[in-house]
């Protein structure tokens, strides 16, 4: 076999790995009714958090409730799976297999992304049935969808480097991040509208993408050009998964 | 080509010396056992080995691959068993042993095949679809076992496989360890059980605090401290036997109390024997049965490790 071909054999290898990874914490964790319900009924609670006793109508808030959904499934689980892994030691299955650091954040990534991108469906279904929202750009939702879920899943993965064997850990770090990004990201307040400081700091924030694309999808109106959108979350996928590598294989030293 | 080359590995934790300059080799088709007590640096030293952990200093190579540098290659030969039976308890026997096999990249049609003959050997087909969470501890271990061989490993290592298990279940892992050895599988035991290691062992390294302190084989080692013999001697009625009596017979270094019998050391197995007589006599305590014993496995690790036995128990090292 040439070395391209052996490169290829082993891409394909860790791909495999990685859905492997990503299928078993499907099953474990992601099948339960208990996560389904809870990360259906988020949205739910979300929406009516944001919608009661404000002026506007409840179809301009879809856009920005389907990024929050995106950004609080994606990021949830492997927080809490990975320290139960550590504490089960099966965690240490994946540290000692024929694969890489890169394939079991990807795996795990995998999954967080799957579970959100279901769950976005319903703020998205739930959108289009009952508030006239009407779908502009169906490439951007795809994008916005695919991007901003795979990236927060990774965020989470990130996160759940830190070597507990306490969700709580990790949940409360999470939180501090994941919290202040509501505000700044243009989700309940147009970025416009926020002060010039604030607006600065949601060029570091990968919700502003993702909410940005998203919102191109339903009102083709937006603060960045789509591409930029797109090409910021991939960025910020890429510098996830590159940091969470390095963590772990630092924290599992 | 060696299974196992340990160059000089050293692993340092901010102040602690974990590691210091550890060698070794093992041969491909040996039955290597790694002995220690806790702490002394056998966990450093697989987590190094099974490329989860970098050496500070020098290098380890799994049939000419060296882990750090050629790492998956080098754990494509290695079946692991972990000292924790690390199973997915919500996942069943069958989806745990499928789902080792996706991550060691064993095609699908071989990785059903060889799941079901693992399964029948090591006596779990009839719960191959039960959630692992209601298994007993020893049926968790010898499917921890039988996931480490899915990819029909060249060298398994094998850390305290047998730890507190049924005799069922020790018996068919021991079983299972010494085919396995037959069939030219290296195999790297780490344990705490010395009987095990001196029974399943071509040869053992005893390690303590980082630092190798003796390898070779069990009989081997053994011939390297014959003075230190033995008097195993049971006494009827045993209550009115005092551990500290028998310490005053001369040429005594030690007496250790196991069950009913005590454990008397020397250098002069015939004059103690002569002086326990004399003890029964003077005591009214009759001596049903006596042996006399060469130095043991653990004989030797206690005499290299330093450890106490008096308050360490005398099987159970840790």
């Amino acid at each position: 076999m040439t070395e391209l071909g052996e490169h290829c054999d082993q891409v394909c290898t860790e791909l495999h790995a990685a859905w492997a990874i990503a299928k078993k914490d499907i099953i474990i964790y992601y099948l339960k009714p208990n996560i389904i319900v809870s990360g259906m009924l988020f949205p739910i609670f979300m929406f009516l958090a944001f919608a009661i006793g404000r002026p506007e109508v409840p179809a301009v808030m879809i856009p920005g409730l389907i990024a929050i959904t995106i950004l609080f499934s994606a990021s949830s689980i492997e927080p809490v799976s990975i320290p139960i892994e550590r504490r089960m030691k099966t965690f240490d299955r994946l540290l000692s297999a024929p694969i890489s650091l890169h394939t079991v954040v990807l795996g795990e990534s995998m999954s967080g992304f799957l579970y959100s991108l279901g769950i976005a469906f319903v703020p998205l279904i739930a959108g289009l049935i009952l508030f006239p929202t009407p779908i502009v750009g169906f490439a951007a939702l795809i994008a916005g969808l695919v991007l901003t879920s795979f990236c927060f899943a990774t965020m989470g993965t990130l996160f759940a480097a830190y070597p507990t064997e306490s969700p709580g850990d990790i949940m409360s770090m999470l939180n501090l991040v994941r919290l202040p990004l509501i505000f700044v990201s243009g989700v309940l307040i147009p970025l416009e509208q926020i002060p010039q400081i604030g607006q600065y700091i949601a060029y570091f924030s990968p919700l502003t993408y993702g909410n940005d694309l998203i919102q191109a999808a339903f009102a083709g109106d937006t603060h960045f050009n789509p591409a930029i959108d797109v090409v910021m979350l991939l960025l910020f996928i890429l510098i996830f998964q590159f940091v969470a590598n390095r963590l772990y294989k630092k924290y599992n030293d | 080509m060696y299974a196992i080359e340990a160059l000089s590995l050293s692993k340092r934790f901010g102040n602690i010396q974990a590691l210091s300059q550890v060698d070794f080799t093992v041969n491909e088709g040996e039955t290597f056992g790694f002995l220690g007590p806790n702490g002394a640096g056998k966990t450093t030293t697989i987590r190094i080995l099974t490329g989860i952990s970098a050496p500070t200093q020098g290098s380890a190579r799994i049939f000419g691959r060296d882990i750090v540098r050629d790492t998956i290659a080098a754990r494509r030969q290695m079946g692991i068993v972990h000292e924790t039976s690390n199973i997915y308890t919500d996942l069943s026997a069958w989806q745990n042993l499928m789902f080792t096999a996706e991550l060691y990249n064993v095609g699908k049609k071989e990785r059903e095949k060889r799941g079901a003959e693992l399964l029948e050997l090591f006596g779990l087909t009839e719960r191959r679809d039960d959630k692992t969470n209601g298994f007993s501890k020893g049926m968790k271990r010898r499917l921890t076992l039988a996931m480490g061989l899915i990819n029909h490993p060249r060298l398994l290592f094998l850390d305290e496989p047998t730890s507190g298990l049924d005799v069922q279940s020790n018996l068919i892992i021991r079983d299972v360890i010494s085919e396995l050895n037959k069939t030219g599988v290296t195999v790297f035991l780490t344990t705490h059980n010395i009987e095990e290691a001196n029974l399943a062992c071509d040869r053992v390294a005893i390690i303590n605090r980082g630092h190798i302190a003796a390898i070779d084989s069990p009989e081997r080692l053994k011939n390297t401290i014959q003075s230190v013999q033995s008097i195993e001697v049971a006494f009827d009625p045993v209550s009115l036997v005092r551990v500290e009596d028998l310490e005053q017979i001369p040429s005594v270094s030690e007496v250790r109390k196991q069950g009913d019998k005590f454990r008397l050391i020397t250098e002069d197995p015939p004059g103690v024997l002569e002086e326990i007589m004399e003890y029964s006599r003077n005591h009214n305590v009759r001596v049903i049965s006596v042996t006399t014993l060469g130095p043991s496995l653990e004989d030797v690790f206690i005499r290299l490790t330093g450890l106490d036995i008096r308050t360490k128990g005398v099987k159970a090292i840790d």
